[in-house]
């Protein structure tokens, strides 16, 4: 195969806001520029084909996490780096093992009736409102009380999660106006974290818990237990609160995918997986490499920055099908919204737990759900979700 | 072709037992058991174990020809 000479360049800026709205067809076009093409406006180069994304992912040697897995080094020194993100093997995996020993499916089993039971009274509240905001009255509520039990946080205080997980995935793209204004959180947040790494506030055999066991071990350094405690927070808040308001979203916006679920919510799984490939709470995340690359005749220099777009692959044509297409029955279990290889979502378990109880909770509640005002994009660069999702439900008799 | 299996990555998502629930299993530990360790696999085995290896997401599965 012949090497490109000069790289593909891709002038649209995807992280304006008037992409963020409708990503995909400008996903489309940066598929059909090259296997990666490099973004101008961001200085970042970026691989949006579902073989060469999953690719990418398991060759962790040549796409290192080592450096970050932001955009911006400089925001990832702060950041990830040295964190399980942003840490390749052998490193990661020590980490990693003090993770998946709680969030591990296996290790999850004991879990469901206790987040059956947080979603039921989550969402049972909510729709007794009538008309509520699906994301701040409902989507939030959960992963909070579920993953900060779990964790063994102090109940009061825990504000301060959302809006730190919210700051801190702004983070992971462009220096904007957004960004700037919401660093206070992100110090208020890392604050918090320290403060809660302390046995006398961490409930005993809570996760936060385990996590210093790890340290007293000696299983991971001393200095790795408040990035990890605080890798359990970040990811396990703000994604999940994503994909619910996706969810009702979906539901609000397609009364036929809400009939065919409420009718059989086994199909809430499938609808689960579909929804998270058409609409990935993550869209993607960085990663540098460390040699001259080939990817698809196009050849990315050592020591760049690349996107690796989880939201493109999900939608490419050469891959999925109709890729545009909701389909309660594709049930693609290899889509990329978790990633994929070392750093697959360790969380994806529990993910897979919570939100299909808040959502199986919500169908048992309601008859039917719409949108009551105008939903709010949540405008965040790697981020795809609802800030805001205004409904009204009617309450089910059979109840 | 073969399927090797890196217990250690295993964590235990089950897509692979959904994928080709002849070829895996979880017990009631949620623990792997691979029925065709060491063996070829043909025909539908061998499609099926190929969309299983797929469906890794820790990537816990490889093929081996």
């Amino acid at each position: 195969m012949t090497l490109s000479a000069t790289p593909p360049v891709f002038d649209v800026d995807i992280f304006a806001d008037e992409i963020l709205v409708d990503p995909y067809p400008i996903y489309k076009k940066l598929r059909d520029a090259g296997a990666a093409v490099y973004l101008a406006a961001h200085s970042v180069w970026a691989i949006g084909r579902y073989d060469d994304v999953r690719a990418a992912l398991l060759d962790y040697e040549t796409f290192s996490s080592a450096r970050g897995v932001e955009l911006l080094e400089d925001l990832a020194n702060m950041g990830t780096v040295g964190t399980i993100l942003g840490s390749d093997p052998p490193k990661h995996d020590m980490l990693r093992a003090v993770l998946s020993e709680k969030l591990a499916p296996r290790a999850l089993r004991g879990l469901r009736d206790f987040v059956d039971e947080r979603a039921e009274a989550v969402v049972s509240e909510a729709v007794a409102r009538g008309s509520f905001d699906a994301v701040t009255e409902m989507a939030q509520l959960l992963p909070v009380g579920v993953v900060g039990d779990l964790i063994g946080l102090p109940k009061e205080g825990r504000e301060v999660l959302l809006d730190g997980a919210d700051a801190i995935f702004h983070a992971f793209g462009p220096m904007t106006p957004r960004l700037m204004e919401r660093l206070p959180k992100v110090q208020a947040y890392l604050q918090y974290t320290r403060e809660m790494l302390d046995r006398d506030k961490l409930t005993p055999g809570s996760w936060g818990a385990a996590v210093l066991d790890a340290a007293d071990e000696g299983r991971i350094p001393v200095e790795d237990a408040g990035p990890l405690m605080s890798a359990y927070m970040i990811a396990g808040m703000d994604s999940t609160v994503n994909s619910i308001g996706n969810f009702v979203y979906l539901l609000a916006k397609n009364p036929d995918i809400f009939a065919a679920c409420k009718a059989d919510p086994t199909l809430v799984p499938k609808a689960f997986e579909e929804l998270l490939r058409t609409e990935s709470p993550v869209q993607g995340f960085f990663r540098t490499t460390t040699r001259d690359v080939e990817v698809g005749g196009v050849c990315i220099p050592k020591d760049s920055r690349v996107m690796l777009c989880f939201g493109s692959g999900n939608r490419d044509e050469r891959h999925y099908a109709d890729p545009d297409r909701f389909d309660l029955q594709r049930n693609p279990t290899d889509h990329l919204s978790f990633g994929y290889g070392t750093h697959g979502c360790a969380g994806q378990g529990l993910a897979r737990m919570e939100v299909p109880a808040a959502i199986t909770s919500l169908l048992r509640h309601v008859d039917s759900i719409q949108l009551n005002g105008e939903p709010e994009r949540n405008f965040s660069a790697v981020v795809r979700s609802w800030s805001s999702l205004p409904v009204t439900v009617t309450v089910s008799d059979a109840n | 072709m073969r399927v090797s299996v890196d217990y250690d990555r295993c964590e235990g998502h089950g897509m692979c037992e959904q994928m080709a629930p002849k070829l895996f299993e979880l017990d009631d530990e949620g623990m792997l058991i691979y029925h065709y360790e060491g063996q070829d696999l043909e025909g539908e085995l061998a499609r099926d174990a190929e969309q299983a290896v797929a469906a890794c997401p820790v990537a816990a599965l490889r093929i081996q020809r």
